[in-house]
């Protein structure tokens, strides 16, 4: 049965019970401060020494093989998990597979390796914990692995709408490499529970949260520098160059992976090209994605914004190619004002007369975009911009939410959100890795 | 005189009219809008073709933020608040006089304790503070037509001003005579803090009315429905049939209102006789049976000034002869990897 919970095995075990999710059933941890402080105290001292002790190569043996066991849904792990997992994150089977193929894939080979030779040990040594979102599978990998690289102990508290992932991540890879499983613990609880909230924020050295941005506002406001924020971000495309067919392809995997709901998902394209022939083969990709990676189920409140969007072009006579609302929706606005999408694979293409214009279009959008899917001749034009609008990865249609363990996700070397020192010469250039 | 046959029917509603009303509205409109007029001929057919109210096309909310939708020279141009939204939906209205007679014949019913004057406590700004809310104008009128001269507005720019709200309602509790506290979700929920706070309870005369109007998502924190009555119980007095939920939007003219004060289920909203409310599937907006939740469509033959048939942004299901808010659509937002985080820090102390 799945658990909710992965911790020490050494440490005070949480009394659990039975509970339901999604009408499966799965062993749930009743948390009671004594025990959160049992756990604090075995990861901040014997999980902390544990880990202290691992060589790279125990470390990226361990790690890369607990990866490919979760790379292929036939595995064990897997077909336990994800009956459970594609409804937690929202996504249907093929689409929890695209998206679990373009987290976990980028977090083994040679960005591993690369990252792993990176990195130094932390002079501060203390608890990390990682307060995870739901929207994407297997986001607990992006922070865990600079953690351990850097040899720090590592709390993970899963959203309470999708705690397997992380714990039975974290089972599977104790089972590999047991000084692992001494130093890093998964579990969740219901948000606002302080007496297992405070000491957790107490005992952590550094939190890095993923969440809005009221939220991470409230989160600064406790941790002060402790807290590393992901905030909220979206991505887009810029298109002057390329044919228009395999532009199309590239940009339907952008929008669709993840049913739009990643930072690096694409809300809106920019381009210089035929703006109705794009959108005219971006609505053909988009329905034959719909075919080989379904969305998943969508909410009532989702297709209501949708309607309205569809609606509102339908009003105004703006291009938009047929497609059932479920498959996505394109639309060529006259509007230059960016907007992010109301999801569902909803993408506005923006005509622009050159790429010279696409600066004043995005500024109103700096610090607020993560990613571009670019295709241009001239990047010279287009890449400093960007760079200076806080755009933490620059790559080609169909590959912008292929991220791997080198990004710098929110503009920051992973190495450094960590506190760990970078050794070598050659850091990655933050965008475009 | 397609104003004057409406405010006719309005006074004097006729079901069997209402058909014949709603197509010559929407012709009328499409007379004076080329965006109507281009919408319908894109769905296939001119304005006079259509035989049913029901085939008239759909106009969004979200229509109101992108596109000029005005039929009549405005005489005031109202705006959604737009403390949510980044863009603020725009309403010229040019048929005030048919807004003022939608307010006469269904606020007293729904809201009024006793035949007016009734003493009124509004924490609603008046149009002098915001001259571009419809809600605004709709309270001024309310005020001016069945207030009495002790009436009162007790809110600023910087909120509720509870000093004056508090006094007016010491003196209405020792007046005795029934009230009517004017309020929005948010002001309604500054005002119940504060006397949480303080301690303080009044018990407004018997009968009084409380009329709640919006809600407070994303401005305040969240409290449940059973949570905010127990505490207008508990520190005004008044029990669940005496609050009263008003349904409106800057998009529309006409309003509705629950109907507990007359005995109704008092979350269930009420359509006036010249409006029409559907359900539909919010994927095929294909219309539902009563049960099933799905976008709100409204046809309201006042809103002349720009659509008679609109498409909201909120959920709901029909019920009985009503219909029953359930969610709005998702507003478009950022995505940070991240959706769960704020169940974290929801309770977590701000202050060590």
């Amino acid at each position: 049965m799945l658990r909710d919970f992965a911790v020490p095995e050494a440490t005070v075990q949480p009394v659990t019970g039975t509970a339901v999710a999604h009408s499966l059933r799965y062993r749930r941890a009743l948390w009671d401060s004594a025990t959160v402080d049992a756990l604090l105290r075995h990861l901040t001292g014997h999980g902390r020494r544990a880990v202290e002790g691992l060589g790279d190569d125990s470390l990226m043996r361990a790690w890369e093989s607990t990866v490919e066991e979760f790379l292929d849904p036939a595995s064990e792990p897997r077909r336990r998990l994800d009956p459970m997992w594609s409804q937690a994150c929202a996504l249907s089977p093929a689409g929890l597979q695209a998206g679990v193929q373009a987290v976990l894939g980028g977090v083994r080979g040679r960005p591993l390796r690369q990252l792993l030779s990176q990195a130094g040990r932390a002079e501060d040594d203390s608890l990390i914990s990682v307060i995870l979102a739901a929207n994407l599978p297997a986001l607990a990998v992006q922070p865990l692995l600079p953690a351990l690289a850097a040899r720090r102990p590592v709390l993970l508290k899963s959203p309470s709408s999708e705690p397997f992932f992380a714990a039975t991540f974290v089972t599977r890879l104790a089972e590999r490499e047991p000084r692992l499983g001494e130093a890093v613990a998964a579990l969740t609880w219901r948000g606002g529970d302080a007496r297992l909230e405070r000491p957790v924020m107490a005992a952590s050295g550094r939190v890095l949260a993923y969440g809005e941005a009221e939220t991470m506002a409230r989160l600064r406001r406790s941790l002060a520098d402790r807290l590393v924020a992901y905030g909220p971000k979206i991505s887009l495309a810029v298109i002057d160059d390329g044919e228009p067919e395999r532009i199309a392809e590239g940009l339907a995997r952008d929008v669709a992976l993840f049913d739009q709901r990643g930072c690096l998902s694409v809300h809106a394209v920019l381009t210089t090209r035929d703006a109705e022939a794009l959108a005219q083969a971006l609505a053909r990709q988009l329905s034959a994605l719909a075919e080989s990676w379904p969305p998943g189920p969508a909410a009532p409140a989702q297709m209501a914004a949708v309607q309205q969007l569809r609606a509102d072009a339908a009003l105004r006579g703006l291009c938009m190619p047929r497609l059932p609302i479920r498959a996505g929706s394109v639309v060529v606005e006259t509007d230059r004002g960016l907007e992010p999408s109301p999801g569902l694979r909803t993408v506005r293409i923006h005509p622009i007369a050159s790429l010279e214009q696409a600066p004043n279009l995005l500024m109103p959008w700096r610090n607020r975009l993560q990613g571009v899917a670019l295709s241009a001749r001239r990047l010279e034009t287009i890449e400093p911009f960007l760079r200076r609008l806080g755009v933490s990865r620059v790559a080609p249609p169909g590959e912008l939410q292929s991220a791997d363990a080198l990004w710098h996700n929110g503009g920051a070397h992973p190495l450094d959100v960590v506190g760990a020192p970078r050794a070598g010469a050659r850091h990655p250039s933050a965008i475009g890795e | 005189m397609v104003e004057q046959r409406v405010r006719e029917f309005i006074r004097r509603p006729d079901d069997a009219e209402f058909n014949d009303l709603a197509l010559a509205a929407f012709r009328w409109q499409c007379e004076r809008s080329p965006k109507l007029r281009s919408l319908a001929m894109r769905r296939g057919h001119s304005p006079g073709e259509l035989r049913d109210w029901r085939e008239i096309p759909l106009v969004p909310t979200r229509s109101f933020k992108t596109t000029q939708l005005h039929t009549s020279p405005p005489q005031v141009i109202f705006r959604s608040s737009g403390t949510t939204q980044p863009r603020r939906s725009v309403h010229p209205h040019g048929h005030l006089d048919l807004y003022r007679e939608v307010i006469e014949q269904t606020f007293p019913s729904a809201c009024l304790p006793a035949a007016p004057p009734v003493p009124m406590l509004s924490l609603i700004p008046s149009t002098e503070a915001l001259p571009d809310s419809s809600l605004a104008f709709m309270i001024d009128h309310v005020l001016r037509r069945f207030g009495t001269e002790w009436s009162a507005v007790a809110i600023g720019a910087r909120g509720v001003e509870f000093a004056r709200a508090r006094s007016w309602m010491g003196k209405a509790q020792r007046h005795g005579q029934a009230v009517v506290v004017l309020a929005t979700g948010l002001a309604l929920k500054q005002l119940l803090d504060v006397l949480q706070r303080r301690d303080l309870r009044f018990r407004l005369p018997r009968g009084s009315v409380l009329f709640e109007t919006g809600g407070t998502k994303g401005r305040v924190e969240q409290i449940s429905r059973q949570e905010l009555l127990a505490m207008v119980h508990e520190h005004l007095a008044l029990s669940a049939e005496h609050v009263i939920r008003e349904y409106g939007m800057t998009e529309l003219t006409s309003h509705f209102y629950t109907a507990a004060l007359r005995g109704g289920d008092p979350d269930l909203f009420i359509p006036p006789p010249w409006t029409r409310v559907r359900v539909l599937d919010a994927e095929s907006l294909q219309p539902l049976t009563a049960g099933k939740e799905g976008l709100l469509a409204i046809f309201d033959l006042a809103n002349l000034s720009s659509t008679v048939h609109l498409l909201s942004e909120d959920l709901g299901v029909l019920e009985d002869n009503g219909f029953r808010l359930t969610g709005r659509a998702e507003g478009a937002a950022l995505r940070g990897c991240s959706l769960a985080a704020e169940e974290f820090a929801q309770l977590s102390p701000s202050e060590p």
